[in-house]
């Protein structure tokens, strides 16, 4: 039996595997303030990867099929008269939700697979899930060291982006792409609540720290992976829930940062500070 | 048609389920525009969970009578400090809103899992149990909705002047931190006299989608809220007996909760195209004559005041 068959250590890989994907997609849904369509996506993928695992398919391919259905849902909707996109996803997310558990109910033994899909279940993580992280992990930090630059500024300055030549429409939806193929890699495996305070809550306490997005960008994912390991320690010393308490961690780190930050962070300019480069 | 359309709620626990519907569609009515307007659908979602502390504690210490009282204190305290949190943080809104939820969720998910039974009591808050609602309960919510709409009453001009003209409101002397607090504790209470029959999926539902819905066929906020209620009723009706003749005529297991949401979203899908047709015709209306309209900007496009 070598390390890696140790429930708890796969579960320890898992854990930062996850903190560090999270952490790097966090801040782009940090800055651009995605929390609430992380939080609906997260609900309305749940339809798609029930169906799959009824009728047999791949949970993966049928959580990105729901996802991407619902980013161009909410596109459509929030295009509507007098409609916003925050009523839009609300809606979304209410019906997503409803035809998940709809699904579930209809199967036998559904209460294990719906706390499952709300507090996930990491202690019973596959290899064939950990490649699936580490493989989107791989295309996440590709794709965002590469368009970097046009997602920054895209997101600081809409309208000079669009004038220096950039495409805010297409930056904005490969921004949505990714954050679905995380919440479709990451959901199945630590439910949705984890998967939204891992992506919020590390990005946001890199932010106390710092003005610059590559060191918030790194201090998020190093968060992300430390509350991953801490929060797992502290379940199997006090016989906890893995996901509340990995999920209770990160708070922590974030109410530290906030509280170190504010003396040894950037001085504040405003409200909310501009973000350098 | 009558023992299609009406026997199905002679069985008392409907009549209770289909009254429980109908006070909670009085409530969420006027509430959900305000929730509209204000764009709160993330503040409501929080709610939802962050109940769940309170439920758990409150049954660990008083059994199924103390889940009410639980529940209260962490809707009021939340509600409190989402709107401190949003206000006076170094965090944006969003990350406060996502933080507090997940926080408090996990809180609660800590206290029962160290019970053996513990999926199962997520389940239930899930989906609640809009079949099991006792005469007390209804008497329970039937209460909070007469506390709501009072409050709600007594403070709806000041919150539509916060709404559509937070400066304003400001300059004329008003609080928009109390303001907001205001709001927020409304719709905590919505959702504490919700969460326990109906559970966190249809509470979320019937907070965003009434006024979504009704947005799409008038510009005025009384209609809006009177639509809002109208829908909800319908949609109640009409997703429990979807899910009594489903379960009783076709042996499909449909839960009654998931059946109310998607007749509520049903009823959304079916206002879309309404809501397009009168867009059309108020641009036509808005080139011919130019200048004259009474509409004022705000949240959520022109509307009518």
């Amino acid at each position: 039996m070598s390390w890696f068959d140790d429930v708890l250590h796969r579960a320890m890989v898992a854990a930062v595997l996850v903190g560090l994907l999270a952490g790097l997609i966090g801040v782009q849904v940090v800055l651009r303030r995605l929390s609430f369509f992380t939080m609906a996506m997260s609900h309305a993928t749940f339809p798609g990867v029930v169906a799959a695992s009824i009728i047999g398919l791949n949970i993966y391919l049928g959580g990105a099929v729901a996802g991407l259905v619902v980013a161009i849902g909410v596109a459509a909707l929030s295009r509507a008269r007098g409609q916003d996109a925050a009523a839009a996803t609300g809606v979304i997310l209410a019906g997503g939700f409803a035809i998940g558990i709809g699904l579930v109910a209809t199967q036998n033994g559904f209460s294990r697979d719906l706390s499952s899909f709300l507090v996930g279940s990491i202690l019973t993580v596959s290899t064939g899930d950990l490649l699936m992280i580490a493989a989107v992990l791989g295309v996440v930090a590709l794709v965002l060291t590469i368009g970097a630059r046009p997602l920054l500024f895209v997101g600081f300055d809409r309208v000079g982006a669009r004038a220096a030549g950039y495409r805010p429409g297409l930056v904005d939806l490969v921004l949505l792409v990714l954050i679905e193929l995380v919440i479709v890699a990451v959901v199945p495996v630590v439910g949705t609540i984890l998967t939204l305070a891992l992506v919020v809550a590390p990005a946001a306490a890199g932010r106390a720290w710092s003005d610059r997005i590559g060191v918030v960008t790194a201090l998020a994912m190093v968060f992300g992976a430390v509350s991953g390991v801490v929060g797992l320690l502290a379940s199997s010393a006090y016989d906890v829930a893995a996901g509340a308490s990995i999920t209770l961690a990160a708070t922590a780190i974030l109410v530290l940062s906030l509280i170190g930050g504010r003396w040894l962070g950037p001085a504040p300019r405003g409200r909310e500070g501009a973000v350098r480069t | 048609m009558r023992g299609l359309l009406v026997d199905p709620f002679d069985a008392p626990f409907m009549a209770r389920a289909l009254a429980e519907l109908a006070l909670l569609a009085l409530m969420c009515g006027p509430v959900s525009v305000f929730v509209f307007v204000r764009r709160l659908s993330f503040v409501a979602d929080a709610l939802t969970h962050t109940v769940f502390p309170g439920v758990v504690v409150g049954y660990l210490a008083g059994g199924v009578e103390g889940i009410f009282g639980g529940a209260l204190v962490a809707g009021l305290v939340t509600a409190l400090a989402l709107s401190l949190l949003t206000r006076h943080g170094r965090l944006s809104e969003d990350a406060a809103i996502a933080v507090m939820l997940t926080a408090m969720f996990s809180v609660g998910v800590i206290l029962v899992s160290r019970r053996s039974s513990y999926t199962a009591d997520l389940t239930s808050l899930l989906f609640g149990r809009v079949l099991t609602v006792s005469r007390a309960q209804l008497v329970q919510t039937g209460v909070l909705a007469i506390v709501v709409l009072g409050l709600l009453a007594v403070s709806a001009r000041l919150l539509i002047f916060r709404a559509f003209d937070p400066v304003g409101a400001a300059a004329a002397g008003y609080r928009i931190g109390w303001l907001d607090a205001w709001l927020n504790v409304i719709v905590a209470l919505v959702v504490v006299a919700a969460v326990r029959a109906v559970g966190t999926v249809l509470v979320v539902a019937l907070l965003l989608v009434p006024a979504a819905t009704a947005r799409l066929l008038t510009d005025r906020l009384l209609a809006m809220a009177a639509i809002g209620v109208g829908v909800t009723l319908g949609a109640g009706y009409l997703g429990l007996l979807a899910s009594w003749t489903a379960s009783v005529d076709h042996g499909l297991r449909l839960t009654s909760a998931s059946a109310v949401v998607l007749a509520l979203v049903a009823a959304y899908l079916l206002a879309l195209p309404v809501g397009a047709l009168r867009a059309c015709r108020a641009r036509r209306r808005a080139t011919t004559v130019r200048g004259t309209s009474a509409a004022v900007p705000g949240p959520g496009g022109l509307v009518h005041r």
